[in-house]
């Protein structure tokens, strides 16, 4: 599902090598931690997934596509289409209720309104908000703005979910409780990369851990821990 | 994907960016007003030469009175000529009639002329303003130590040149017409930057959005768009109160001077309406230059 093969990036404006000839795979349906300190390139391998940022040298593939051969007129956009965003900061539009937060993300790529009014209430039932279609965010906690987030990142039923400190906001206890949704997005199917630096959640999971230092893969290892 | 969807964030846009916008809208009026008078000006100074000279440039007046055979031979002799386009004789009846149209405001020198005073002519267009000379050649014409026009062929009285007159004439109506271009211009330049920038601020109060959207997959197209639209109707909004206030002027100013001014053909309602589509061309014109401007860099996937 994505490949990154010798993939290196240097930030031209000051010269920091973010990666420096990473390769990893991950399969289909896999859910998979992306730990290290800051600056080790957690952040930057996300965006390269998204074509946010094109690698200095090496390839990137999702979805079976080779991201440097992708139009930024089209193609970039299918491939936004087929994976989810979820960040620290929720990125929600404070002037929009719930509800209109998640029709949002399927407006915008021309979804009918007949599709939007079925999927929306749909999605939000799923993360736990049926009840809050109408509450602005800032009527919400941390964490249900979480889930709304969730629910715009899933809406359009994407292959893969990429997750930037998705808990870095939130309390251990909703921590938990988002963890348990994400879990639940990969176990319908969805690819999880979720780059983190909760330590006790990677260690409750035990699922897949890929440990970045300095822009290399120092440890890959199946049902891993922190450190 | 709705169109009420596109117009809605317009709108949005449009009232979140309040002053800014009604600066791109008056800078766009002005310049779409003064590319708008330009253009008229041009009309109006046309009008006037056709109605002065009849598109003549060169006049032959005849000795009084016209010998039997002198209109045949003088057009025989101007005619073949490869700088003249047509030679039309004019009576002196006609002469007449056309000096009581001219000055039919001025009934006093209408009452001091002789009818007979005023002379048959040839009415000589030319292929080539600037090519007058061969007719005076033909005639056998020079001017002579007083300024005055002497001919040699029998039969003519006097040359009078319109060239000179008219060459004269256009250089101060045309400095006039592209003095008002060249600030329309001006004008047109800085409203395609105000418009610029009111898209400019629009893409950055909504950029939030712009980020999100970027995230879902949204297109450049469907991210554009509203903005394109935005300075759209801010490029039209000013065309269509140019469009107004030509008109309105036209009324106020134009009309009343029609009386007074009888002998000169003023620009009528169609001439304003001429000018219409030129200043919506114009107004598209600045739409896409500031959408190209004001989203070239900011909005790349």
């Amino acid at each position: 599902m994505i490949s990154l093969q010798h993939v290196s990036k240097t930030y031209p404006k000051n010269g920091v090598t973010a990666l420096d000839d990473v390769s990893i795979e991950i399969g289909k349906g896999e859910f998979v931690f992306l730990v290290g300190p800051s600056g080790s390139g957690k952040s930057t391998s996300l965006r390269l997934l998204t074509r946010e940022d094109d690698p200095t040298s090496g390839e990137v593939y999702v979805a079976g596509k080779n991201l440097s051969k992708l139009s930024t007129w089209s193609g970039v956009p299918k491939l936004r289409r087929n994976i989810g965003s979820v960040f620290q900061d929720f990125k929600l539009l404070q002037d929009k209720t719930v509800f209109q937060n998640v029709a949002f993300g399927l407006e915008v790529i021309g979804k009918p309104k007949h599709v939007i009014d079925t999927r929306v209430p749909e999605i939000l039932e799923y993360v736990g908000l049926g009840s809050k279609l109408n509450n602005f965010p800032d009527e919400l906690s941390g964490g249900e703005q979480q889930r709304v987030s969730i629910a715009r990142a899933c809406v359009n039923r994407p292959l893969v979910l990429l997750a930037d400190e998705p808990t870095g906001n939130l309390d251990p206890n909703t921590s938990v409780d988002i963890m348990r949704l994400l879990d639940k997005v990969n176990k319908i199917g969805t690819t999880v990369v979720m780059a983190t630096h909760d330590q006790a959640i990677v260690d409750a999971m035990r699922k897949r851990v890929i440990e970045l230092d300095k822009g290399a893969v120092v440890r890959d290892q199946s049902r891993g821990v922190y450190s | 994907m709705g169109v009420e969807l596109f117009l809605r964030e317009t709108a949005i846009g449009l009232r979140r960016n309040g002053m800014v916008a009604f600066g791109a809208m008056s800078t766009s009026f002005i310049a779409l007003f003064l590319f708008g008078l330009s253009l008229l000006i041009g009309r109006q100074i046309d009008l006037f030469i056709e109605a002065y000279t009849g598109n003549v440039e060169v006049t032959v007046y005849l000795t009084d009175p016209v010998k039997a055979g002198t209109v045949e031979r003088l057009t025989g002799i101007l005619l073949p000529l490869p700088a003249v386009a047509s030679v039309e004789h004019e009576t002196k009846a006609e002469a007449y009639q056309r000096f009581l149209e001219l000055f039919a405001n001025q009934p006093s020198t209408i009452e001091n002329t002789d009818p007979d005073a005023i002379p048959a002519s040839l009415r000589v267009k030319l292929e080539d303003t600037s090519r007058y000379e061969e007719v005076t050649a033909a005639l056998g014409c020079r001017t002579n130590e007083s300024e005055e026009m002497v001919c040699a062929a029998a039969g003519v009285r006097e040359v009078f040149d319109f060239s000179a007159l008219l060459d004269r004439l256009s250089t101060i109506t045309k400095g006039l017409s592209i003095g008002v271009l060249v600030l329309a211009l001006l004008m047109l330049v800085a409203a395609i930057v105000l418009v610029a920038n009111t898209l400019r601020m629009g893409m950055f109060a909504r950029r939030k959005e712009i980020g999100i959207m970027r995230l879902v997959g949204a297109t450049n197209w469907r991210i554009r768009v509203p903005f394109l639209i935005e300075g759209l109707v801010e490029a039209l909004v000013g065309a269509s109160f140019a469009v107004v206030v030509l008109l309105l002027g036209k009324v106020v100013f134009i009309d009343p001077m029609r009386e007074s001014v009888q002998w000169l053909p003023l620009i009528r309602n169609a001439d304003v309406l001429w000018v219409i589509p030129w200043i919506l061309i114009a107004a598209v014109g600045i739409a896409v230059l500031a959408g190209t401007i004001g989203m070239r860099r900011f909005l790349d996937v």
